[in-house]
């Protein structure tokens, strides 16, 4: 198979993916401090508005920010995809997610219809051009990496799903439509946000970059081709179950989602365990917890019915806690300790044309010690939180505070790497 | 003329980037680089556009890359 000539669309500038990875922290920051004063509203239960305000800061502000830049410089750098229109679509995606993601907070939080309603348009812009050049660019890639096309390409069918979902049941909230079906909405709205656009990207994002970034064998073929169609298959289960109210099909939805969720930890963690090259890092530790937090989480869709039913609030909220912050957080934090100063070595290779020696190398960009620095917060936060939902109301707030300490970590480390960048005179533009 | 060899499979970006961008420097007028990876270098693609220079990609039996890299027009006999 040969490719020669084939005509690549230049990487994004560095400042397209670094203005959503540099926003993204903050939301981090300030979903630990607003969750502080109210404290006692949330840990109950994970279905009132002051929990899904928090949530939200942390699935849109934190998460969908830096999926939408990474995916924006992924798509065409690593994939061989160009996004068309990617300085607009970044434009709009990120003003999007920050104005919206903020308004949608504020709304829940003081349970105001006017904030709802803007938010649900300021959403929409945020997602749906961003939605729709993925889809040219996902549709048009030519890639010898087909596996991770798919789940790439299923992920962005959930994203739209979620985003569809999310803004029906805003408009529900903000008093728009008929409240009836909300609770199997919200159900839905969670189940493939968090199970499809979340894990199939990171899965695809992770065919690419594990045996790239840490050196390790490829994810078997047979694993890699199966996995996200199985898991998608499964929250299909889920949906048809909760649309049709069919409760065994639900249950083997359910249980599905688990073994994706154990199988994708799993073989992940052994890849880990096989990397050739010895060094533990940053990214390392942080995927690590990443892939263990999805193992502790795989009983809990098929066991979650069957506790008792004092149990299911504070579960149902641990079990939040250990996939945003355990599990997708951490994943995400090790990407960005290798994609930026890995773009700012590249743009400013590129723009200076510098012989090797001359500028600085990755580490030097972000060095290890900071890294482990963030490291160590990130996980101190995330083990003192976990036990939260089933402790008194004060118990969370240390923890709340290392949240906050660590996300401001992050965005200093990513600040530095940027400055030195800089420095050198490497162009954001 | 013997081709420059890079073979830079199992190491950490950049340095896959950093030894054939150096080997670039060092070669000989119409040398070609012969580069082994593990994985696509896309991003090595964009500054060989910008370098003026043409590649030819090959995915061999054993799931690495090879990348042949020279002025062009790129020839790929010896």
């Amino acid at each position: 198979m040969s490719q020669a000539g084939l005509s690549y669309e230049q990487a994004p500038p560095y400042g397209l993916p670094l203005r959503y990875f540099l926003t993204a922290p903050l939301f981090l920051q300030l979903a630990a401090v607003a969750a502080i004063p109210g404290i006692k509203d949330w840990t109950s239960d994970p279905h009132t508005l002051a929990a899904i305000a928090l949530t939200h800061l942390i699935t849109l502000g934190f998460l969908g920010m830096v999926m939408q830049g990474a995916l924006l410089q992924m798509l065409p750098v690593v994939l061989g995809a160009p996004v068309p229109a990617a300085g607009w679509v970044a434009r709009l995606g990120h003003t999007g997610l920050t104005l919206g993601a903020l308004l949608l907070a504020a709304g829940l939080y003081r349970a105001q219809a006017t904030l709802l309603h803007l938010a649900m348009a300021v959403l929409a812009i945020g997602w749906l051009p961003f939605l729709a050049a993925a889809a040219v660019s996902l549709a048009r890639a030519r890639t010898m990496s087909r596996l991770t096309l798919i789940p790439l390409r299923l992920a962005w069918l959930s994203a739209l799903l979620t985003v569809a979902l999310g803004l029906w049941l805003a408009a529900v909230l903000a008093g728009i439509l008929d409240p009836h079906a909300i609770e199997r909405g919200l159900g839905l709205h969670l189940a493939w946000g968090l199970g499809g656009w979340v894990l199939l990207l990171v899965m695809g994002v992770a065919y690419q970059v594990v045996p790239m970034l840490q050196i390790t064998p490829p994810y078997p073929a047979f694993y890699a081709r199966w996995a996200p169609g199985v898991a998608f298959a499964a929250l299909g289960l889920v949906s048809l179950a909760t649309v049709a109210d069919l409760p065994a099909l639900g249950d083997l939805g359910y249980g599905l989602i688990g073994a994706s969720l154990a199988g994708f930890g799993l073989v992940t963690l052994d890849l880990q365990r096989r990397r050739r090259r010895r060094v533990t890092d940053a990214t390392l530790l942080f995927w690590r917890l990443g892939m263990l937090s999805l193992l502790a989480l795989a009983p809990l869709p098929a066991l979650y019915l069957k506790l008792p039913g004092e149990w299911q609030a504070p579960t149902a909220m641990t079990a939040g806690l250990v996939f945003l912050l355990g599990f997708a957080a951490s994943v995400v934090n090790g990407m960005l300790y290798k994609i930026v100063p890995f773009l700012a070595w590249f743009h400013l290779q590129s723009q200076t044309g510098a012989r090797a020696g001359t500028i600085p190398n990755m580490k030097e960009f972000l060095p290890d010690t900071q890294a482990m620095r963030h490291w160590r917060l990130h996980l101190a936060a995330v083990l003192w939180l976990i036990p939260a939902p089933w402790l008194p109301p004060a118990y969370a707030a240390p923890g709340l505070l290392l949240l906050a300490l660590s996300a401001h970590v992050l965005w200093r480390n990513l600040l530095g790497c940027v400055r030195l960048f800089r420095r050198y005179g490497g162009r954001l533009a | 003329m013997e081709d420059l060899l890079v073979d830079a499979r199992g190491l950490e970006p950049p340095e896959p980037l950093e030894r054939v961008l150096a080997s670039l420097a060092q070669r000989r007028p119409s040398q070609r680089v012969r580069l082994l990876l593990h994985r696509e270098p896309f991003p090595l693609y964009t500054l060989l556009k910008q370098m003026g220079l043409t590649y030819a990609t090959e995915l061999m039996p054993d799931g690495n890359f090879c990348i042949l890299i020279g002025d062009p027009p790129l020839s790929r006999e010896r």
